[in-house]
């Protein structure tokens, strides 16, 4: 079996999250925002993973919990996705900062 | 040599998430963040979970990526290659990336479960037993090993004495009226 510290899987996660911090807080167009949050939810799933496989080896909580979060991810991709097209059809753009009707 | 190609997959999944928060082209970008799925999806095998890492590849890969190339396709006209990608808080947002990554790392070494005191210690350092005998094993239980089997799984999420039962039909409730609700949204007015 593999050898590697537990800690360069955390590692892992937490520069993909930051990675996908970036991508939400930075573009422009929301489907890229939406991208950023998928990259996000991944790297908490690696930490779930990493956790329940070297700290809990006999606990499934961390795998049904992965289950938990992929599930509302692809939930929140199709609801994210209906409203990127039903904002593109009003507003004929799809870019986050000019619709901003909201603002106060 | 199994490390070696476990840094290959990090460093691959790394380098295209990155790609696909900063590539231009949405297409790209789509293409990229499959590329990083994929890499996750190795990373999941490397902790065991072979189901979880299929299931991986079925919904990010499968799914996730062709509903964002299906988005990306009906907002077409976001795709020239002259307009901005970024905007304008370029500067802040690598700032905070940057900032929140090298934050959650330094926690992460200074966090109590790295230091020899702790009874879990032996095993977090770097584990080098076998999955089915694991050797360094200090929870209680050690009989079970940690397996991310389909069949464990699936006792661990439909047997109500393990307590998933409920949230494991509350959250297919959940994406079914997701589904209902992304459909409704994404209809055309028919006044």
């Amino acid at each position: 079996m593999n050898n590697i510290p537990l800690v360069h899987f955390l590692y892992l996660a937490a520069i993909l999250f930051g990675i996908g911090m970036f991508g939400v807080l930075a573009r422009k167009n929301a489907i890229s925002v939406l991208m950023g949050i998928e990259l996000m939810l991944n790297a908490v799933n690696i930490n779930y993973l990493a956790f329940a496989r070297y700290w809990n080896w006999s606990s499934l909580t961390g795998p049904v919990f992965v289950i938990f979060v992929i599930t509302i991810a692809a939930a929140e991709a199709a609801v994210a996705l209906a409203i990127i097209i039903s904002i593109y059809r009003h507003l004929k753009t799809a870019n986050v900062d000019e619709a901003h009707y909201l603002r106060g | 040599m199994e490390n070696l190609i476990f840094y290959i997959i990090a460093g691959v999944t790394v380098a295209s998430a990155l790609l696909a928060l900063t590539v231009r082209n949405l297409f790209h970008c789509a293409l990229f963040l499959a590329m990083a799925m994929f890499g996750v999806s190795g990373v999941f095998i490397y902790l065991n979970s072979d189901f979880l890492a299929s299931v991986q590849v079925l919904i990010y890969v499968g799914a996730v990526t062709v509903i964002i190339i299906f988005g990306i396709s009906l907002t077409r006209n976001m795709m020239d290659d002259r307009a901005k990608a970024m905007n304008n808080q370029l500067l802040f947002s690598i700032l905070t990336a940057i900032v929140l990554s090298v934050i959650i790392i330094m926690a992460i070494q200074e966090s109590p479960f790295l230091g020899s005191e702790h009874p879990m210690s032996v095993m977090l350092g770097s584990v080098s037993g076998d999955v089915a005998q694991p050797v360094v094993q200090t929870v209680a239980n050690a009989d079970h090993p940690f397996h991310g089997g389909v069949s464990y799984l699936a006792g661990a999420l439909l047997k109500p004495e393990n307590g998933f039962a409920f949230a494991f039909e509350f959250v297919s409730i959940l994406l079914l009226s997701a589904l209902v609700g992304a459909i409704v949204i994404a209809r055309k007015d028919p006044s």
